[in-house]
């Protein structure tokens, strides 16, 4: 086995026992932690892929950002947040049989697909292939309509984030808004349009 | 310029999208004396709404324009390719979900404000998701593919959620993100293996890889590309909501809502089938592949076959009239696949299935805006009973529901005729004909439950002392169903036109 075949392995094992941290830690803080041993394999495969301008990427934006990020919001619901059910719920043997089912599927998919194919060779990256200039030119250049959809893609997470996350934001409320401010301030009205509005307010 | 021009209805609708969300942002909102709000949307769900639709039916105009002026005819367009591929078909497509959006838009003018949902985010989401699904139907290349798609995806998943405080929109909502997400996850596994076998992401390249096969010299392996058709099969039956990849379908409109299940129902479906079209024929176009022996074609007539019989027959079983159409919709997918397996023998298939979504967009858009004209606040029309005597109470109403649900059932002379007659006529004429007999079957079946409703609003009387739906007045709701309406006997009484129309869609894979 090569150096590289040693480095690509080490990242595997560290993204698959991530990625399956991630998903099965009761503990959200742990759950992050694997995450982020994910994305930190992941991201030594980009450098062996001589991608090395996307692996900074991903520990910059990913493990940096997302992670922190995500780290924060656990922090805010308490480290100790769980789950609503907590425990075990009747009907929970599926999921004891449909996890090891998948996983042997695809497991023994991957063998198969290792047997009857022969890796498609691709060209040997060219030089320079990887740097900033490099993924600059194809972003805006040869990839420019992807790139352009994906603003498209951002506006709509963030709008519909904001959509579902924001509550009712009109409710009646006991008082007109529009006294509120000066009032609390000057402790009366200081120009005519807030005193009609404190005159209607006193009539009622 | 002519580059521009190519690309006017996905900008158009793109930058609509832009300006529509800063007119709400700086707008004042419009709301009762004493009601304190931090949303400057907030009571102006009219006037948004009719911002959306006039950006849909620019959109739509401007793809009626660029097929006129001939897309052939601006070479300018080869500089976007493959990453989107400006031809009749996608033309065709856009046009569909411009009119598609453009009724939801107008439907949700009248729904939100009834029913209190005063989220004026709904209609810059439709507008973006709606590009994302117009870019879906050019899609030539895997990335664009994708982004598309979760733009689209991502669209819904947020109107569906607006209604905050119901914990069944929540539900509705929230299985639908997961599932689409693991939908999503699935297809581009095979869209990576795909990348993987071919080393291209353009799908010529990737048919062109794919036809290589069994040449000498040829490194591209079948085990692969089969893995990988079958992952990016899932991921587009899931889109598309075919059996059995459905059971998020009834859920998320009954929870949605229902301009959202609307938009859901007619665009989202309509750009999966164009874009299932597009990869099926160009990227696995290959004859081995797309032949009745081995490949795509028997796997999707079998999905064809379970939609439609599973949906007509759970359909015929619902209480609730939303979830009714759900499952139609899920029937409708089937028919419409009948079509896309017929497309391995005959171009005019695509043609077919084209026409079938459009005429299925309007018809499917005109039903549910039926069943939001018949219920009102704290009333919505939901169930059956709720459609009670609705005949002799609003007959309009009434007479609108009826037209939409002939033409859903296929009777003439409405739109739903025309393109079931397309679609069985084309898989009669490549062989299928067991395809096309049950087709027709179930066409008898799915009758049943849409006369069901009709049975209830001409001929039923509410119970004493239950609760009646209370159908609703709305501008909007209204002029959404006469467009609905006129293109639904326009298709079906005088469909030449458009017929020639959808037969330039067809797309030239082979």
């Amino acid at each position: 086995m090569t150096p590289g075949g040693y480095f690509f392995g080490v990242c595997a094992v560290v993204a698959v026992l991530g990625a399956l941290a991630t998903i099965s830690a009761r503990n959200p803080i742990r759950g992050a932690m694997g995450l982020l041993a994910t994305i930190v394999g992941i991201a030594g495969m980009y450098v062996q892929l001589s991608a090395q301008f996307l692996a900074a990427i991903q520990l910059i934006v990913y493990a940096g950002a997302v992670v922190v990020l995500f780290v924060f919001v656990i922090m805010l619901l308490g480290p100790d947040a769980h789950g609503a059910d907590g425990g075990k719920r009747p009907g929970s043997w599926a999921r004891w049989i449909a996890a090891p089912l998948v996983s042997v599927l695809l497991l023994g998919g991957a063998v198969l697909l290792a047997r009857v194919s022969t890796p498609q060779r691709f060209r040997a990256a060219p030089p320079g292939h990887g740097t900033i200039e490099a993924v600059g030119g194809d972003v805006f250049g040869r990839a420019l309509v992807p790139f352009e959809l994906s603003t498209a893609l951002l506006i709509v997470a963030a709008v519909g984030a904001i959509a579902i996350a924001r509550s009712r934001a009109t409710k009646p409320s006991e008082r007109p808004a529009s006294v509120g401010a000066t009032r609390r301030l000057f402790g009366g009205a200081i120009h005519p349009r807030d005193a009609r509005t404190v005159d209607d307010e006193v009539a009622r | 310029m002519n580059l521009l021009f190519g690309l006017s209805p996905f900008l158009a609708v793109g930058v609509g999208a832009l300006l529509l969300m800063l007119a709400e942002a700086f707008g004042k909102p419009n709301v009762a004396p004493g009601v304190e709000t931090t949303d400057a949307g907030a009571g102006r769900a009219g006037e948004l709404a009719l911002g959306a639709a006039v950006i849909l039916v620019i959109g739509a105009v401007l793809s009626v324009a660029v097929w006129v002026a001939g897309p052939e005819s601006l070479p300018e367009l080869t500089q976007v390719a493959p990453h989107l591929v400006i031809d009749k078909f996608t033309l065709f497509f856009s046009f569909t979900l411009c009119v598609g959006g453009a009724l939801a838009a107008l439907l949700a003018g009248g729904y939100l404000p009834e029913h209190g949902i005063d989220r004026s985010e709904f209609f810059p989401l439709l507008l973006l998701s709606t590009v994302g699904a117009m870019a879906l139907s050019a899609a030539g290349d895997l990335l664009t593919l994708f982004v598309a798609l979760e733009t689209m995806s991502l669209g819904v998943y947020s109107l569906i959620g607006l209604r905050r405080g119901s914990p069944r929109a929540a539900e509705a909502a929230l299985k639908y993100f997961l599932l689409g997400s693991f939908a999503a996850a699935i297809m581009l596994f095979g869209l990576a293996l795909l990348y993987g076998a071919t080393g291209h992401t353009d799908l010529a390249g990737i048919g062109a890889a794919v036809r290589s096969i069994g040449s000498p010299g040829s490194t591209v392996s079948a085990g692969k590309i089969l893995i990988s058709l079958v992952l990016v099969l899932v991921g587009l039956a899931f889109k598309v909501s075919a059996v059995p990849f459905h059971q998020w379908t009834p859920d998320a409109y009954e929870g949605a809502p229902t301009p959202a299940a609307t938009y859901m129902a007619v665009a989202v479906k309509s750009a999966a089938f164009a874009v299932l079209l597009r990869v099926l024929l160009v990227g696995f176009g290959d004859e081995r592949l797309a032949s009745w022996g081995a490949g795509w074609p028997p796997a999707l007539a079998v999905l064809a076959v379970l939609s439609m019989t599973v949906a007509n027959l759970v359909a015929g079983r619902q209480e609730s009239v939303k979830r009714m159409l759900a499952y139609s919709s899920i029937a409708h997918a089937g028919y419409a696949l009948v079509g896309v397996v017929a497309a391995m023998r005959s171009p005019e298939a695509v043609s077919a299935v084209a026409f079938y979504l459009l005429a299925y967009t309007v018809s499917t858009a005109g039903a549910f805006g039926a069943l939001i004209l018949c219920g009102s606040r704290g009333a919505e029309a939901v169930s059956y009973e709720d459609l009670a005597g609705v005949g002799k109470r609003h007959p309009a109403a009434a007479l609108a529901f009826s037209l939409f649900l002939f033409s859903l059932a296929g009777l003439p002379p409405t739109a739903g005729f025309f393109g079931k007659l397309y679609v069985f006529r084309t898989a009669i004429d490549s062989g299928l004909y067991t395809l096309a007999i049950l087709g027709l079957v179930n066409s008898v079946i799915g009758a049943y439950y849409y006369l069901r409703v009709m049975v209830y609003l001409y001929m039923r009387e509410p119970a004493p002392g239950a609760p009646r739906a209370v159908t609703m007045r709305s501008g909007f709701v209204a002029t959404a169903l006469v467009a609905a309406a006129i293109f639904v006997l326009l298709l079906g009484m005088a469909p030449g036109f458009t017929l020639d129309m959808a037969s330039g869609a067809a797309l030239t894979a082979r």
